[in-house]
Parts: structure tokens; C-alpha cells; sequence
């Protein structure tokens, strides 16, 4: 089962599973999700009646979520969730879940969460969304990734969108493709003509329960040169681009009556790197060149992710301040001293009051 | 003359002075209480510190105007010419000041004083 949470998540979700469970804060924008199957409210009410959004704010997140936990923490058990980092809604809840699944002693492997995060474009999008980023990072997926309790955790980066200028329809299309293409592996497997390993939805599963970043993608595969040039070249561009694996898994497709031996040296690019794959090599009638999906299972740390963001947020900020002295007038101060000014009126009134009583005194009145 | 036109032609008289006129009987009278002599020769000074005159024949002709309104009493004392308020002209400044007409400006011979 897929949970969407927040905007950006509940459209992904959505478009990927037409049962996805969504979760916002606010009903008008559950109500314009296209698709996808049960809705959840999570309410917070302000002194001025319910939220109709988090505004930005991942506190009102993390808050509405008390409202969902009790039925929202048996729901991800084992399934997928989507959420973006930078609004609160989707932040805020993550937030709750992430710091629930760390305090807990241990997690079966079947129960273990997937998780797809959704990362702003630091250079184009808003400064909210760029600092909420880095707390999120920092903060609650740093301590659940040192806790192990949660499973994959894929950070989708929206660059490609605001480089290639895309709708976010497309964008989300393409997110969405690419998330098919790494989950038919299993299906793959099963269907095809098995010629070498083998990579069942146990193993997949598996896979998939394992607490670190997950980097997936695919390409058509030259056997005349060398994998590591290969892989090089072709990183998902949705996704951040991966540091070394820890893990891997890579499903090879070879035209009917191709060489299937050209996975061993896959297989020998990842034992050099201290990394045993698993794998598995099938026949696809339907190609005419090999193509491979790959899974690198790494584990750069939150801290170099952070320091990413930061860097971002600290221009972001120079540039206000920049703007703000650019903007600067120095205003002419006006000394007005009231006491001063108190003084001088009843020094003109008492001048005036007392010609008065000069006359009086030198007895003209 | 009824006491009704004498008011009446008193008015007239204070309407038609000036700040400087009403800086003469406030200055004469101001003198007058610390026991000191001010005469047209320190009027004319005090008009040009303040920027009001260059020309002592002003000086001089807004005192006559008040002396002829018998508003103040122009006397040659020691060669100069002293001025002193008149019952007149107290009242007349009496009724300015209660007005607010003019705004009493410093005379500097009676500050250095």
C-alpha cells in the first residue's frame, strides 16, 4: 500500500497506486487530488477554528499528526510513503512518524517502511522550503536512519523539474515512471526467462527493508564498455546522485539468444568495491539491446545532505541581507525632546503671564 | 465721547499695532520692573539684533507712533531718550498678550543685564 502525505506526496501517490491512503492537513487540497483511494484529515485547530493548511510550517505538521498517529503508524507498516521536505504538512507528519519509528526497540524486517522524499530545488525555490529541508535532514531522518527502523529511503530532488522547466503533472509522470520501472524488477524476474540469480519479491522485499538511500536506475548496457563509465553516465537525474554503494542489486535484460555471461563483469565492478549484489540475469524477447536496472544502496550521511542545504540557505540569507542594506535610507532624525519643548511653552506661557504682573508690579494695572 | 466709543477706538488702536510696537511695551515695561533704563537708542539696537530694522528712523518712528497714542512716554533723561509704559499702554499689551498676537521675542540688552 502507498501513503501520500502532504501536497507533493499525495499527488505521487496517487498517480502510483489508485488505492494510496492521503493525508493532509487541509480538506480542500485532499479534494483535489486526482485518484488514489481513502482520504485521512489531519485536524489542528487554532484558536480561530481548524487549519485550512500548514502554512510552510512543519510544527503545524508534527501537530496535526497527533490527531492521525494512532491510525496512521499501523497503516505504514511495511508499505510506501511519499512526502515531500519542504511544506509543512508533509515535513510536519514525517517528522512524527520518522521520530516514532526511532524510539522503537525494533522493527521487523516485513515491517520496515519505504520511504520517497521529495527535495526542493535549493536554488530556485523558496527559502522556507530550503531551511525546512535542512531541520528535516538534520533532525528527525538523521536520528531514524541511526536508528535502522526504517527501510529504504529514496531522496527524489525537484531540479529536473525547474531545469527542464516541466509541468508538474510531467514532472510527477516521470517521477512516477521511474519508480515503476525499480519495483517491476521482482515482477520482472517471474515472467521472464530466468538465465542466471534470481530476484524474488522475498529478496526484493528484503532489499527494500534495508535502513539506507537508495539510488535506482536504468540504461541500455554495452558489454564493449566498461559498467563503472556506464553507471557514471547514466545516474537517475530525479534522484540525488549516489555515493558508493554498501549494497546492490541489478536486474539484466539480454535480447533472446544474446550472450547472458556479459553480467559477470557487473557483478565484478561491484565485488572490487567490497559490495556482493544481488542479481539476476533474464531473457526479454522484446529488446534488441541488453538493459539493466540498478539499485545502489548507500548511506552518505544526513550531515554532507545538510551542509548541502545550508550552504543554499546561508546565500539565500546573504542575498536578503544584501538587499536589505541595497534598500537601506537613512532617515533624517528628528530630535524632538518633549520635555525640552514642555519647557519652552510654559517658559512662553509664564513670559506672557508674567508681563501681567510686571504691569501689575510697576503699577499700570 | 461715550465710555462704549472710547473702548471702541481703544480696540482700534491695539488692532492697528505691530510686533515691533508690542516688542517696545513689552521691553519698556520688562525695563521698567528690574529698575532699569531702556531707551530708543537700546530699542533700535535690539530691533537690529533681531533682524526686524537696519534703520533708526524706524525705531524711532514706531516709537513716536506710541508715544502719540500715548502708549509709552518717551523722556530726555541724561541726553538719551528713556521710554516708559503708560496706564495706556499696559493695558494695551495687557490685551495683547491675552490675545496671543505676537510671540515675545528676548530684547539682548535686557538679557546681558
Amino acid at each position: 500500500m502507498t501513503i501520500g502525505i502532504g501536497g507533493a506526496g499525495c499527488k505521487i501517490a496517487a498517480r502510483l497506486d489508485s488505492e494510496a491512503v492521503l493525508v493532509n492537513v487541509s480538506e480542500t487540497e485532499l479534494g483535489k487530488v486526482d485518484g488514489g483511494g481513502r482520504r485521512l484529515l489531519a485536524s489542528l485547530h487554532a484558536g480561530r477554528g481548524q487549519f485550512k493548511g500548514s502554512r510552510k510550517d512543519p510544527a503545524i505538521g508534527l501537530d496535526a499528526y497527533l490527531s492521525v498517529k494512532r491510525e496512521l503508524l499501523p497503516l505504514i507498516r511495511g508499505n510506501y510513503v511519499f512526502s515531500s521536505t519542504g511544506g509543512g504538512t508533509g515535513n510536519g507528519i514525517c517528522t512524527g512518524i520518522l521520530r516514532d519509528l526511532s524510539e522503537e526497540e525494533h522493527i521487523a524486517t516485513e515491517d520496515k517502511t519505504f520511504f520517497a522524499l521529495l527535495l526542493p530545488y535549493a536554488r530556485l525555490e523558496s527559502s522556507e522550503f530550503v531551511s525546512n529541508t535542512s531541520d528535516f535532514l538534520a533532525g528527525p531522518l538523521a536520528e531514524a536512519i541511526d536508528s535502522g527502523n526504517t527501510g529504504n529511503i529514496v531522496l527524489f530532488s525537484n531540479s529536473v523539474k525547474f531545469e527542464q522547466k516541466l509541468s508538474e503533472e510531467d514532472f510527477n509522470a516521470m517521477l512516477v515512471d521511474s519508480l515503476r520501472q525499480f519495483f517491476a524488477v521482482p515482477d520482472k524476474n517471474d515472467r521472464l526467462r530466468l538465465l542466471d540469480g534470481h530476484i524474488d519479491h522475498e529478496d526484493f522485499a528484503l532489499f527494500l527493508s534495508k535502513p539506507y538511500f537508495n539510488h535506482f536506475t536504468c540504461f541500455d548496457y554495452d558489454a564493449q564498455q566498461s559498467f563503472e563509465k556506464q553507471l557514471a553516465k547514466h545516474p537517475n537525474p530525479l534522484l540525488l546522485p549516489p555515493e558508493n554503494p554498501i549494497e546492490a542489486l541489478f536486474l539484466l535484460e539480454v535480447p533472446s539468444g544474446a550472450d547472458p555471461t556479459i553480467f559477470y563483469d557487473i557483478v565484478e565492478h561491484f565485488t572490487a568495491r567490497n559490495v556482493s549484489p544481488i542479481y539476476s540475469v533474464v531473457e526479454n524477447p522484446d529488446i534488441e539491446r541488453p538493459f539493466i536496472s540498478v539499485a545502489l544502496l548507500y548511506s552518505r550521511k544526513p550531515a554532507e545532505l545538510v551542509n548541502d542545504f545550508n550552504k543554499i540557505a546561508e546565500k539565500h540569507a546573504q542575498a536578503k541581507v544584501q538587499k536589505s542594506l541595497d534598500q537601506y535610507v537613512t532617515l533624517e532624525k528628528l530630535n524632538v525632546n518633549l520635555a525640552d519643548e514642555a519647557k519652552a511653552a510654559l517658559k512662553q506661557r509664564g513670559d506672557e503671564e508674567g508681563i501681567l504682573d510686571i504691569l501689575k508690579r510697576i503699577g499700570r494695572l | 465721547m461715550t465710555g462704549t466709543e472710547a473702548l471702541a477706538l481703544f480696540e482700534r488702536q491695539v488692532d492697528f499695532l505691530s510686533e515691533s510696537h508690542y516688542l517696545l511695551l513689552l521691553w519698556s515695561a520688562t525695563a521698567e520692573d528690574r529698575s532699569l533704563k531702556y531707551n530708543l537708542t537700546n530699542f533700535f539696537d535690539d530691533l537690529k539684533h533681531l533682524g526686524i530694522t537696519r534703520t533708526k528712523q524706524t525705531a524711532v518712528a514706531l516709537a513716536e507712533v506710541l508715544s502719540g497714542l500715548r502708549f509709552i512716554e518717551m523722556r530726555d533723561e541724561s541726553n538719551r531718550k528713556n521710554l516708559y509704559i503708560s496706564r495706556y499702554g499696559a493695558l494695551a499689551l495687557a490685551r495683547l498678550v491675552e490675545s496671543r498676537r505676537f510671540e515675545s521675542r528676548q530684547s539682548s540688552y535686557l538679557e546681558e543685564r
